[in-house]
């Protein structure tokens, strides 16, 4: 990541509500026209983050720059970054080209430039003929469409999106993860989107930066954070990952499903450490080729359609597994097996 | 279906109230009448000279002042009252909340007599402004605050706040802060952003208190002749002349269906305003 391709830099942001610590010296580059979701459980201070970045709130100490240049004390509605907010928050009063327009307005763009731009926003995202309707008309998606285009209207310099996609349901949601991610490839706006969903993160995010009780616990590319978490609640939050408990360290290595593996040369002797695994990365065998690695019981097993989801007890712990159907013929409940985890898709940290 | 129920048990509900309202809708019957009454003092005969006999300039004078006084007093107590209702809805503590409420629902529980004669006290010639005032050697002769229609002013306006507080309450408590912080992301200023977002969102709001505190004003009788002192004919007053020294009946009964007209007419007024304002969105 080179310097001069940072467009903002969050540098030592932390803020306080009272006495709640709700952001502790959050350090973030994020490139221009990159896309970067600010994944984590509610609570953790993604929104906040968000708002100062708004400049809905003002950060307790630290500094927002854009371009080099601190804009913490610019009000927001001088900052020029299109917001879309949860409840979407479209004017009620105004029509959806008014509504596209208002931005524009604003910036005193005469009467002809603001209707050829609403009606370039509504084609690309895909309404050409609501320009005249009012906003209560409207279905879920559409008024979706509609905040985004607002926001895009006035060609923000960051374009800041507060789990825009919450209200919708499933399948629209899915639609909208794909439409949204090319809009922002389309405008080359670089995107900051607050989400809990990780499916949405991972779908989205150039950059995926994972935040814990106001504290960032990973900033990486999505299929980093997936592969190789940088703590246990990163491995949680990501969902399907096993953590296993492996003992401490001796010798720079740790013990896991009978095999020596070795860890970071960061962590002592004696630390206790965790291991994170993905289901789809352990693999089963027939005891007779266990070759020293661990056995463990068959517990549970159930047909998913494209693969076989399977609980195996080994050591007093109960692992998830998923493998293609072919690789599960023979399989079934109380059925011993040699369990065993390719060593390069193992995330070991400290517990 | 199940809709279909719960409206026919609202009804079954709502059957004492409309019982209620039953009498109020045969007096302005028993009014409307009377107004086109042959006779004075008993119905009898129809004749639509009560009407006729209101034609007068002094009438005239009576319906104009209602008007105005009615008019005035209402903008006054909006323009009070908007910074009132922002001002509950920020309080955070619970006892400040309650301790304000109470104070702004005050003229409502208080006897509108009381409330008068507080007034007196306070502005009246030997009350305690003009004395005051005197003591400082800032005025010699007393200042007429009362019995003129700057009282009936002070004294429509301040037993019509609460009114108009309330409902403009409730419709800021709908404001959503998102909306004004989306018209903030677009560039607008603080200024901006109240009157092309908060104001045409309270509009309906407004007009609906507007429209209370109006029909409440035109119609006062207690103030102006408490306040005014009979020297400010506003309606409420004209007709008690008519039917109490003058024992004219019937024209006091047409003097009250104009009064309901006019009232009628500036409320309709009111809710065709709301309705064309909010159709601009179509423009």
């Amino acid at each position: 990541m080179s310097t001069q391709n940072t467009h903002l830099h969050i540098d030592g942001v932390s803020k306080n509500f009272g006495d709640v610590k709700a952001l502790s010296n959050i350090d973030l580059k994020i490139e221009r026209g990159s896309f970067v979701c600010l994944l984590g459980p509610s609570g953790c201070g993604k929104t906040t983050l968000l708002r100062i970045i708004a400049g809905f709130e003002s950060a307790s100490s630290g500094r927002l720059l854009l371009d080099g240049s601190d804009i913490a004390q610019v009000p927001p509605h001088k900052r020029g970054f299109g917001m879309v907010f949860q409840s979407l928050a479209l004017f009620p009063h105004m029509s959806v080209a008014r509504n596209i327009a208002y931005g524009l307005k604003l910036r005193g763009v005469s009467g002809k430039e603001q209707r050829d731009r609403v009606e370039e926003l509504l084609n690309v995202i895909q309404l050409p003929s609501i320009a005249d309707r009012p906003v209560s008309a409207l279905s879920g998606g559409q008024r979706q469409r509609v905040a985004i285009a607002r926001a895009l209207a006035i060609q923000p310099k960051l374009f800041l999106l507060d789990e825009p996609l919450s209200a919708l349901d499933a399948k629209l949601r899915d639609n909208m993860q794909i439409e949204l991610r090319q809009l922002q490839q389309k405008f080359g706006v670089t995107t900051i989107l607050v989400t809990h969903d990780q499916h949405e993160a991972m779908m989205l995010a150039d950059e995926l930066v994972v935040l814990k009780d106001g504290a960032v616990r990973q900033s990486a590319a999505p299929s980093v954070v997936y592969q190789q978490p940088a703590d246990s609640f990163v491995a949680d939050f990501l969902g399907a990952a096993n953590l296993i408990n492996v003992g401490s360290v001796q010798g720079g290595q740790v013990q896991l499903l009978g095999k020596l593996t070795a860890v970071d040369t960061a962590h002592a002797d004696n630390t206790m450490m965790q291991a994170a695994v993905r289901a789809e990365h352990i693999s089963l065998a027939p005891v007779a080729q266990a070759g020293g690695a661990a056995v463990g019981t068959i517990e549970f097993m159930r047909d998913l359609g494209p693969s076989t989801e399977i609980v195996v007890a080994v050591d007093g712990e109960s692992l998830r597994v998923r493998s293609p159907n072919v690789d599960c013929q023979g399989l079934s409940i109380g059925t011993q097996v040699a369990v065993s985890v390719d060593p390069s898709q193992v995330s070991v940290f400290k517990a | 279906m199940s809709i279909a129920l719960s409206r026919s048990r609202a009804l079954a509900f709502s059957l004492p109230a409309l019982i209620a309202i039953l009498p109020f809708l045969g007096a302005c019957f028993y009014i409307f009448r009377f107004s086109i009454s042959g006779d004075k003092g008993t119905i009898d005969g129809y004749s639509i000279q009560p009407y006729l006999d209101l034609m007068t300039p002094f009438f005239g004078r009576s319906v104009w002042l209602t008007l105005k006084l009615a008019f005035v007093a209402t903008l006054v107590a909006m323009l009070l009252a908007v910074p009132l209702a922002f001002l509950l809805t920020s309080l955070r503590s619970p006892l400040a909340r309650r301790c304000l409420t109470v104070t702004i629902l005050l003229p409502l529980i208080l006897n509108l007599l009381v409330q008068a004669y507080g007034w007196i006290l306070l502005l009246g010639p030997s009350g305690v402004l003009n004395s005051s005032l005197r003591s400082l050697g800032i005025i010699d002769r007393p200042i007429f605050l009362l019995f003129n229609e700057t009282g009936v002013l002070l004294g429509l306006i301040q037993t019509s706040l609460p009114l108009a507080v309330f409902p403009i309450v409730s419709s800021v408590r709908g404001l959503s802060q998102e909306h004004l912080e989306a018209a903030s992301s677009l560039g607008a200023s603080q200024w901006r952003t109240f009157f092309d977002v908060t104001v045409p969102l309270l509009r309906p709001g407004l007009f609906g208190a507007a429209s209370i505190v109006f029909a409440f004003n035109a119609s006062a009788f207690a103030i102006p002749l408490l306040l005014g002192g009979r020297r400010v004919q506003m309606m409420g007053v004209a007709i008690r002349d008519m039917i109490s020294p003058l024992f004219n009946w019937s024209g006091a009964a047409a003097a009250g269906m104009i009064l309901i007209f006019i009232t009628l007419i500036v409320l309709l007024f009111s809710s065709w305003l709301v309705r064309m304002t909010s159709e601009n969105v179509r423009h």
